[in-house]
């Protein structure tokens, strides 16, 4: 970690620390103070736009960890999503489960479906491993389709509210809280995973798998590893995702959804625990700011024929992704560390 | 104390009181927009598909309300003395985004909203319904009105499709003796699945014999395969419920294939359009198809403010029928408000009072004879329960059937409709 010139580590606590001077910990205090009352001045939809977001989180965190850490492409996300929220579905609708139960099944079912559809990373990698973990998101999808009687097929099936312990998280803000609470322990995990003997391994696979090999890490093991953990955590993005919508249809998992939740981790910065933070809000923010341009476009030129202002969305939103990936390819993360860099260095 | 330090001390200031101040700026927001209602301006939320895989249908159809709301609020002055503001969001098609415009729509104190398709209402009625926020879609499945809560469905749905052309198919149009054999081709989402619920619910009934369904994508480039499987089980009947590009995909695969003309093709309402003619050509000659709005140039009440609009601002949508569904949905709009004013006052308008004394109080509305009248029926949250039945002659969609009332279908009371 950086620190100020003039602090030291002088035990392992302190080298393993995240927190580590008091500045870190006020900063920290503002942020989660922030964050925690939020629901007093923002207003539902805000609250909705940041529910969205945390869980947009939770998923890229989990993509990071098999994509930016352990370079195993998957462009199949959107589909593990699907099995986190059609098992939460399914178990706190047609079984009456509680809450608690279908999220930590959908973590567990979207892992096992993870693994499954890692096993070729053994042999293939790179765009080969892509179109297998395609497939992954057509497979699923049919499956959700066609397995009606589970999953209400076409049709979709309704979800009922997230309750724990006979609090049920109705409203925008108290799913806030219990979407953050998630958000904020995904992300201490995927900090110190980072840190530990399977994230290094992770980041040796990621850098030349044939050394990592040699160094004696077993490929097969760390891959279908990171294939859980990213997949754990896309289950869990999804049954956060069922219970905040209400309602689940396999359309709402599409191919378009996968390729996004890659650009926002390159957009982030792979390889970083920040890297799907920036991504997931800034994709998002940039959704919501496409959104609200357009009627107020409209309201500027009466004149011109409703609906005009259509075609901005897409047309901006591709040209930022594009200028972004020119500009800053390293992603927003390695501009926070910049950031950072300069305050510390300040004024010199 | 360093420089430095000091900065940070007044950084970790400024936050705090920033964070304390907000509810405060909030709340002073709160009193505006409550100022805002005073000046008795009626606000309702579109959730409109204008981008996206669903553009082609959603893009004329928020054209035709947006224009719709012009015409209402510059010409007659808004709905008894109160323009209509209208907030409304392009949803992209996008299932994440339909919930946060929802919350969004909610938040700025709309007093109900619309969207245009089932997918769109899909995603946003859960929690529509469990804020008791009224609302009510153009093009609809079973699933969005079944069972009855907060979500309303302008026309007749998917379902209803299927029943109104069975039931016409019979009448009028085969031939044969024992059960017609039909075999069914689905869009793979709501509004394909849709019409399968209603053939489950009803076929044995009317005797139909319904054969293996087939399947296709939005984005479907060619159904030879499917269709040669259809070919083989012979039938006399092909139903499509599916978009306007897919469909005639289907229509031109099955004229390749020697199946049309030979069978009879029908199709439900969210594909039958001028935009099926502009993309099968002449292979759709013949095909029927369901609609729950007139033909453009009839001579009804409506048409001719609806058609000086479209041509002044969108000439492009004209002859597209979609356009007549949304501008019915504009007038169904001012006529729930009306009708909620007159019941409550301007003043007393909530979420509630609209769905209570608006929505509710819909009966034998008239929508300048656009589509079938407008009526709330207890237990049954279709607005309108009519459709006609055309045929496309000559490049044209042409021969209207009288309008054809679709039974209410409890779809609820049975085991394989989804819980």
């Amino acid at each position: 970690m950086d620190l100020p010139t003039g602090t030291r580590n002088y035990n392992y606590a302190h080298d393993m620390a995240i927190f580590r001077t008091r500045t870190h910990w006020i900063w920290l205090s503002v942020l989660l103070a922030f964050l925690f009352t939020g629901p007093l001045y923002w207003g539902n939809y805000w609250l909705g736009v940041a529910n969205l977001i945390g869980i947009t989180i939770i998923a890229a965190t989990g993509l990071n960890i098999l994509t930016g850490y352990c370079g195993q492409l998957s462009i199949g996300h959107a589909g593990f999503i699907a099995v986190g929220a059609y098992t939460s579905a399914v178990l706190t609708n047609r079984f009456e489960l509680p809450f608690i139960v279908g999220l930590i099944s959908a973590g567990f079912i979207a892992g096992l479906a993870g693994m499954i559809f890692g096993i070729p990373s053994l042999r293939v990698k790179g765009f080969y491993l892509a179109i297998s973990t395609i497939a992954a998101q057509f497979i699923i999808i049919w499956v959700i389709n066609h397995w009606a009687s589970a999953t209400g097929g076409f049709t979709g099936i309704s979800v009922p509210p997230a309750s724990v312990g006979g609090i049920s998280f109705i409203s925008q803000g108290s799913q806030f809280y219990l979407i953050m609470g998630i958000v904020i322990l995904v992300i201490f995990l995927a900090k110190n995973l980072a840190r530990t003997r399977p994230g290094r391994a992770f980041v040796a696979i990621r850098d030349n798998d044939l050394a990592a090999q040699v160094m004696g890490i077993n490929l097969f093991h760390y891959k279908l590893i990171a294939f859980f953990i990213g997949c754990f955590l896309a289950g869990i993005a999804g049954s956060l995702l069922a219970h905040w919508t209400g309602f689940m249809n396999a359309e709402n998992f599409t191919m378009m959804d996968s390729i996004l939740y890659i650009g926002m981790i390159i957009i982030g910065g792979l390889g970083t625990t920040v890297g799907p933070i920036f991504g997931a809000i800034s994709i998002r923010m940039l959704q919501q700011a496409i959104t609200l341009i357009s009627p107020n476009l409209e309201s500027v030129f009466p004149t011109l024929p409703a609906g005009f202002t259509t075609g901005i969305g897409p047309m901006v939103f591709g040209l930022v992704i594009i200028l972004f990936l020119i500009l800053e390819p390293r992603g927003l993360a390695h501009r926070w560390t910049l950031l950072r860099t300069s305050y510390r260095l300040w004024p010199f | 104390m360093s420089y430095k330090k000091s900065l940070k001390v007044a950084l970790a200031i400024s936050l705090t009181l920033t964070i304390v101040m907000i509810p405060v700026l909030s709340s002073g927001c709160a009193v505006s927009s409550s100022e805002d209602n005073t000046v008795n301006k009626v606000k309702v939320g579109f959730s409109i598909c204008y981008t996206g895989v669903a553009a082609e249908k959603g893009r004329p159809m928020g054209n035709a309300k947006l224009d719709c709301m012009k015409y209402i609020n510059e010409e007659l002055g808004g709905v008894a003395g109160h323009q209509i503001e209208v907030v409304w969001r392009d949803n992209e098609y996008d299932a994440a985004k339909a919930v946060t415009i929802l919350n969004e729509l909610m938040d700025k104190g709309c007093l109900f909203f619309t969207t245009n398709s089932s997918k769109m209402m899909g995603a946003s009625m859960e929690i529509a319904n469990r804020a008791d926020f009224p609302g009510f879609t153009v093009f609809s499945s079973p699933v969005c009105t079944h069972p009855p809560q907060h979500i309303y469905a302008q026309t007749p749905d998917y379902g209803d499709d299927w029943a109104a052309f069975a039931t016409n198919y019979l009448e009028n149009i085969w031939q044969g003796e024992g059960k017609p054999r039909m075999a069914m081709h689905l869009l793979s989402n709501p509004t394909g699945y849709g019409a399968l619920d209603a053939s489950k619910a009803l076929a044995d009934e009317l005797g139909i014999e319904i054969l293996p369904v087939a399947e296709h994508t939005a984005t479907t480039i060619s159904e030879m395969e499917s269709l040669t499987r259809i070919k083989a089980l012979n039938p006399d009947v092909l139903f499509i419920s599916s978009t306007p590009q897919p469909t005639s995909i289907i229509i031109q695969n099955a004229v390749d294939l020697g199946m049309y003309p030979g069978i009879t093709i029908g199709c439900a309402h969210a594909s039958f359009t001028k935009k099926l003619i502009d993309f099968a050509g002449a292979d759709a000659e013949g095909v029927y198809g369901t609609f729950p709005t007139v033909r453009w140039g009839e001579d009804v009440p409506a048409m001719a403010k609806m058609t000086e609009y479209c041509q002044q601002y969108h000439p492009d949508d004209y002859g597209n029928m979609d356009y007549i569904t949304s501008w019915a949905e504009g007038l169904i709009v001012a006529e729930i408000l009306r009708l909620a004013i007159e019941n409550v006052g301007v003043d007393n308008l909530t979420p509630q009072a609209v769905e209570e004394y608006g929505i509710k109080k819909l009966s034998n509305f008239d929508v300048g004879s656009l589509q079938g009248p407008v009526s709330y029926t207890p237990g049954d949250n279709r607005l309108t329960k009519f459709n006609r039945i055309y045929q496309i002659v000559n490049g044209e969609i042409t021969n209207p059937s009288a309008w054809v009332e679709a039974p209410l279908i409890k779809y609820e009371d049975f085991d394989w409709f989804g819980k």
